[in-house]
Order: structure tokens, then sequence, then C-alpha cells
């Protein structure tokens, strides 16, 4: 028999397993597709808006009033209910009803107007990053406001234009641009890596499984003489349908957020999908070495892969950057397939950026695909000698 | 009394089956006890500093040297270049030398003496959302410095300084980030996922002694043993080891993990414990419901592992569950981690007392009930189909549960069985006299 017909015939067997039963079927294609389902849906409306947000005036006057109205108006904020004191708003904070509140004390218009500079705070729950952060942005640009609405008033007593009147209050001011992501939707800078990450957990779990179900069942035998005593033909034989299932995933998910949602990528689809076919085979690649690391002992094999597979989140650094991280960490990112899909899609989809910005990931994702060539030698001996431990 | 004892039986049966399990010590064990050390080592420094930035400054002039000078001060930039034009300073961004970009126009001291308000351009490369905050935020705040100067200087200078600060701030104001006052990651991130941890890992470990005890027992979750007759008992007995070893693990986070990092620590130790004690049964019990799905001591890796992801963003602790479709909201009600996070960081962040978090207590309970009742119907049913297999006559052709997803082995199986059977045939009679 040829190569090719070797590799056909473990194909056929592999997809008859994968008929048998409705777990690879439910790991390659419905857990896949759920989670697309899943991070788009929680995520559709971008930037989260209205936060509930509460207020504790105990100065009642028109302009706090004013400051109350001011902090309503802006986007991400919800001014749901005031509390009658400060005790009464940080319980609500606890129950989680509000994510912030602001603090109006008694006597604020009064030292305002007789020039004794009151205070004003509020107060943001951290404990919710993303909602504390949010929110913080929101009530400081209010009690910034709240400070400049008096000396406009002043200044417009004084007879000056409107113009006039904010080239001296915010003679400076700030003009954002976010590259790539400009409407700071928080579905699109975490959805790009996550699912992915998620993928490649899948994939490389999958592999370690299928990989060592063979020594479970005791047909390790059977399949190596299948492949004619080759354990690159048994390995590719196995492990090509769940590279065509992984990728066409892949392209589904591409799909999905590039086409579908107008998640920015300004590359084109191709280059994302060429990239979501290489970090198949990477990570099909990293679990087939850390199987063969371990001469076939499909448990410290699987453990490994989600420990890789979990912490690739972390060390991939999209939402603590690596650069914060200690260096013993910083070194060890590289080793994770997840942190160059991560660089290489920012390079791509998100900036647009030429790909030899990039070359270091790129090598890296394909030293991962040359993996398995040294453990080559290791699958022999566990083909012929090894046995299934529980 | 004699279910006391039965209990008991089953119990230490477990507790052994689990500690000769050297995959499932993995997954109780190894697993609790190093990954949260793991974790909150990631994370440790908390907070991120000096994003390098790349200024372009088109001005030159004092002012716009000043600003810059301003910024580099400041703890979350740092200024690694100054690029003569704008090409130059995003091929930095492009090489990911440096992640945003500040630009101070031409004509800006010029448009500044004309009244005429001025734009300050800031780029951010939005790969990271912790960067464009660091960048934003530090240019936002020295320019309302600047401006504040230029207000007084120029426009309403006040006769005393007293009096300049006052036309500076007319209104003061503080703010206060409460329950993490740094604002960093590790506060906010590891607290939960603490929780989460407990959680998977039981799932884990008690899906796989079910896989385990499905293949030793040839598709049944519990041996063909007398002492395994009553559901009620036999859950009970099985969830003692976990139960016990896991308050155990998780005072061990609750006190050695939160002190050596440095986590927040206001929770009290007896509502921490109280709040434990539901989380950790419905865990279990949930565990037992799901064990059903699992033939095979490795699937429940296969299925479980990467649903840890989707319960840390149901729980809404990072996306904020306020903004959450209402159909999602629902379906996180069904996880103990939801309840079991948000109830968790209100303790030990926010120093809750039980009646803070009441929702949240609540939840637990009543998940504990449901699913305990769910095992025990479970158990029932595999009690009830054991003895039926064993009244029935024996028939290889028999379209067994597990044989249907075990069909390589189907050769030595079926062997193993048909020797099985023959025991079991002799305990048939004692079986049946001792039926419930």
């Amino acid at each position: 028999m040829t190569v090719y017909q070797r590799i056909k015939s473990i194909f056929g067997r592999e997809l008859r397993m994968y008929s048998r039963r409705p777990l690879f079927m439910f790991c390659m294609v419905v857990a896949p597709v759920l989670c697309v389902v899943f991070f788009t849906t929680l995520m559709n409306k971008g930037l989260p808006t209205a936060l509930p947000a509460g207020i504790v005036d105990e100065d009642n006057t028109n302009i706090s009033r004013t400051i109350v109205r001011t902090i309503d108006a802006l986007e991400e904020t919800d001014m749901i209910r005031s509390y009658p004191s400060f005790g009464e708003a940080r319980k609500a904070m606890l129950r989680g009803e509000i994510y912030a509140f602001f603090y109006i004390p008694s006597g604020t218009t009064e030292q305002a107007i007789a020039n004794r500079q009151p205070k004003i705070s509020f107060y943001t729950n951290e404990a919710y990053f993303v909602a504390g952060s949010l929110l913080m942005k929101d009530l400081r640009t209010a009690s910034e406001l709240s400070g400049l609405a008096l000396t406009r008033e002043t200044l417009y007593a004084k007879g000056a234009t409107e113009a006039d009147a904010m080239a001296i209050i915010r003679p400076i001011t700030v003009e954002t641009h976010p590259i790539g992501n400009p409407t700071l939707d928080y579905g699109v800078y975490l959805n790009n890596i996550i699912v992915p990450g998620i993928f490649i957990l899948l994939i490389m779990l999958s592999t370690s499984y299928t990989i060592g179900i063979e020594w479970k069942y005791g047909n390790q035998k059977r399949l190596y003489a299948l492949a004619g005593e080759s354990s690159a033909v048994a390995l590719a034989g196995k492990l090509l349908p769940q590279t065509i299932l992984f990728s066409l995933m892949f392209i589904f998910c591409d799909v999905c957020f590039y086409k579908i949602l107008g998640y920015p990528c300004r590359s084109g689809i191709w280059p994302m999908i060429v990239l979501g076919i290489v970090t198949v085979v990477a990570s099909q690649a990293f679990g087939v070495f850390l199987f063969g690391l371990f001469t076939g002992q499909m448990r410290v094999a699987m453990c490994l892969c989600s420990l890789w597979g979990i912490l690739s989140f972390s060390l991939a650094g999209f939402t603590y950057p690596v650069m914060a991280m200690s260096p013993v960490l910083q070194w060890l990112s590289w080793l994770f397939p997840l942190r160059h899909y991560y660089l290489i899609y920012v390079n791509q989809a998100l900036n647009g950026n030429p790909v030899t910005y990039v070359w270091a990931s790129v090598a890296a994702m394909l030293c991962f695909v040359l993996l398995p060539f040294l453990v080559l030698p290791k699958y022999r001996s566990a083909f012929l000698k090894y046995k299934y431990q529980p | 009394m004699k279910s006391i004892l039965n209990i008991l039986q089953i119990w230490t049966k477990e507790l052994g089956y689990i500690f000769k399990d050297k995959g499932i010590l993995i997954f109780i064990l190894f697993v609790p006890l190093m990954y949260p050390l793991l974790y909150s080592y990631v994370y440790t420094n908390e907070v991120v500093r000096e994003v390098p930035v790349v200024a372009v400054d088109e001005n030159n002039s004092g002012l716009s040297r000043e600003i810059l000078r301003k910024i580099d001060a400041s703890p979350d930039v740092e200024i690694i270049a100054r690029c003569g034009n704008m090409e130059e300073a995003r091929e930095m961004i492009k090489r990911q030398d440096a992640y945003g970009i500040v630009r101070i126009p031409s004509g800006f001291t010029k448009e500044l003496a004309a009244s005429r308000q001025v734009p300050l351009g800031v780029y951010c490369d939005m790969s990271s959302m912790l960067y464009y905050k660091a960048i934003l935020v530090t240019v936002t705040n020295v320019s309302l410095e600047i401006n504040k100067d230029i207000k007084v200087n120029h426009y309403v200078s006040g006769t005393t300084d007293r009096q300049d600060e006052i036309n500076r701030m007319p209104i003061e104001y503080d703010y206060v980030a409460l329950y993490n006052p740094q604002s960093g990651f590790a506060a906010f991130l590891i607290p939960p996922v603490l929780m989460l941890i407990i959680q998977q890992t039981l799932l884990l470990g008690i899906g796989m002694a079910t896989g385990n005890s499905r293949e030793r027992n040839h598709g049944s979750v519990i041996p063909f043993d007398n002492r395994y007759k009553n559901p009620v008992h036999i859950v009970i007995g099985k969830a003692l080891p976990y139960f016990t070893l896991y308050l155990v693990l998780a005072v061990y986070m609750f006190t050695f993990v939160s002190r050596t990092f440095t986590l927040p620590q206001l929770g009290e130790y007896r509502t921490f414990i109280a709040f434990v004690i539901p989380f950790i049964l419905s865990c279990i019990f949930l565990a037992m419901v799901l064990s059903s799905f699992v033939y095979r001591r490795e699937d429940c890796i296969l299925l479980l592992v990467f649903l840890s992801v989707p319960m840390l963003f149901l729980s809404g602790l990072s996306w904020p569950s306020a903004t959450m479709p209402d159909f999602w909201r629902y379906i996180s009600c069904l996880f103990p981690s939801t309840f079991g996070m948000n109830g968790y960081v209100k303790i030990s962040s926010m120093g809750a007392s039980l009646n803070d978090i009441r929702t949240e207590y609540m939840g637990l309970w009543i998940q504990t009930g449901v699913y305990f009742i769910l095992a025990c119907l479970f158990y029932r049913r595999q009690i009830v189909s054991l003895i039926k297999n064993i009244q029935q006559p024996y028939n290889p052709t028999q379209n067994h549960e597990y044989r249907n997803n075990m069909p390589q082995c189907h050769q030595t199986m079926a062997n193993d069985e048909r020797r099985q059977h023959m025991e079991l045939s002799s305990a048939q009679a004692k079986i049946t006299a001792s039926r419930p």
C-alpha cells in the first residue's frame, strides 16, 4: 500500500470512531459553535453602556441637581436612584445594585458661592474592574465639569461668548484616535482572542485524547501495523480529520466576526483564515509533542494540555500585558500558540500592517508545527512497548 | 443509626478509591493547591506601569516641552523616543516598540495665544485596553493640569495665591476606588478565580471518579455491592470525602493564598465558612448530576475544562451583568460558580456580611437542594437498571449503554462480562432478597 492509501484507511477508521460517540462531535463541532454564539451574543452591546450608578445628594440645591443631570447625560452612566445617606449607597453597592456613586455633601453650593472651594467625591467599585474603570472615567468628567460650570457662569456674566468661554475653561482638548478599534468595542477586543483561545484548548485536548484512546483500548499495535510501521503516517492519518474539522470551525468563526458582525479586519479575511489553519496545525503539533514527551501517558498529557490551554489566556497578554509580568513569564509566553496568534492578529486584522513586522511570531508558529519530529522516535517505542495506565 | 453506618461504609470505600487514583488526585489536590499560586504569580505586579509611547513635537515650544515632561514624569507612561514626524512614530507602533503617540500640532502655542481651543492628538494601539487606559488617563490628567494654569495665569488671575487656587478649582473633588484601591488586576481577578477553581476541579474530579467506576464496573456508576442500594446514602457517602477535603482547600485559599499575594482580605472568617458550605455542596451535587454524561475517565477533561472560560464571563465579574442579555443571565443561575464568585468577592473584597449577600447565599442553598434531589434520582435509576440487568438472563447482543460507547474493546469486554455474569448470578438471589 502507498502512504496515501494508508492515511486514507486510517482516516476512515477515525471517522467511524467519531460516528460512534457523540463526545467527539460535541468537542469538535458543538462546543466551538456554542462558544462563538455565546461570546458574540454576550458582548453584542459592544462597549457597556448605561451602567447603574447612584447619587447621595445631601445638598439638594439647583447646582447639585445640575451635577446630577450632567452625570445622567453621560453615555456609560445610568443614574438609577438617589440614596439618602452614604451608608445606604454603600449597602446598595454591596448588593450589586450600583457600581459607583457620587457624593455631594451639604453646604457645597453655599461654599462654592462664597469661594471656599468645597469638595465633592465619587466612589467606584473596583472589585468589578471593567464597570469600575468605565464609571470612573465618566464621573471624573462630571466632577471636572461641575467645577468648570461655575467658572463658565462667571465668564458669561462678564460677557464672553460660548467659544470664548470654552477656550478659557478648556484651552487644550484631548483628541483620541484608537488605532484599529475606533468604537472601543469590547466584543472586538475580547472575542477575537478568547474564541481562538478556546479552540486551541479544544484542539490540544482532543489531539491527546484521540491519540491516547488507542493505548486505552489496546489498539495501538493495530494502528501501527495499519500505518506500515510508521509513526508519522499513523499520526497524520489520525489527526487529519480533526485538522479539517477545526479549520472549518476557524473559518466559521472568521466569517462570523469579520463578515457578519463587521469586526475590524484591515488585512481582509484571507490572512485570518490562513492564520486560523496554521494555528490548528500548530496546536495539534503541540499536543502531539506533549503526548510524545511523556511517552504516551494519556493522563499526564491531557492534564498538561488543559494547563497550557487555560494558562494561555493569561500569558497571551491581551487582558494584562505580558510587558508587566515577571521576566520568567515574559520568556515563557513564547511557548504558547495563543500568544503568537494574538500578536499576528493585532498586526494583521487590527492594524493591517505587513506581516514582516511579526516575523518572530510567524517563525514561532512554524516551530510549533515542526515539534512532533523531535518526538517521533519516542512514539515508535510507545507504539511497540508502552501500555495504557489509568 | 443503620443508615449512618451505611453512609460511613460508603465514605471509607470512596475515600479508598480517590486516594488510590493519581489522576483524580491531580485534579482535586494538586490543581487547587498549585493553580492559585501560579495564577497569582502571573498577575503579581497588579498594574501596568511605564507604557512606552513616542512623542511627536511639531510645536517645539516651552509649553509643549512642559507637557511632554509632565507626561513622562507620570507613573503609567514613559516617553521612549521623540520623533520628527508622524510617519516615523507610526513605524515604531508597527514594530510594537511603543503603544501610543502623543502629538502636539505645530500651531499649538499660536492658537492658544489667539484664545482658541487646540487639540492634543493621542493615538493608541488597541491591542490591550490597559495600554489605552494608561495613556488616555495620563494625557487627560496633564491637559487638565495645564488648562488650569492657563486659565488662572491668563484670564482670571486673583490677588492672592489662595484665590488663584480657588480659581483653578472652584469645586474640588475626590476619587475613591473602593475595595481595590490601586485598581489592581490581581485583586480583581484572583478572588473569583479561586472559587471557579473549586467548582471546576470538583466537576473534573467527581466526573473522573464516575468514569473510573463505569470502567471498573462495566458501565455502572456504582459497584455491585450490597452497601450501595440506597440512593440517598450513596450521594451523601460519596459527597463526604470531597466535602471535607474542599473545606480545607477553601480555607487554604481564603487564608494562605490571600495573605501570600496580598489579595483583599476584608472578609470575616465565620461568614466565609457559612458561605462556602453551600457552595461546595452544590458543586459536588452538580458534579454528580453532570457525571451522568461521563463514560470514560478522560471524557470529563474534554467536556469540562473549556467551560471554565464561559463560566468566568457568565458570573458578571469581568463583563458587567447589567449589560448581559437576559437569556445568559438566566443560564448563569444554573451554575454554583455565578453565586459563588460574586458572593466570595463581596465577602473577601468588600467585607460583606451574610445579610448583604442574601441573594447569592439563598441561590446556593436552592441549587444544593435541587442538585441533591437530581443526584439521588440519577443514582436511583442506576440501581434500578443494575438490578434489572442482573435479573435478566444473560444476552451478549443486549444493547448495554456502555457497549455502544466502547466498540473497540468489544471482544475483551464481552469476555469480562461473561465472567462477571457468572459471579453476579450467584449473588442474584442475595440482592433480590435485600432489595429496597
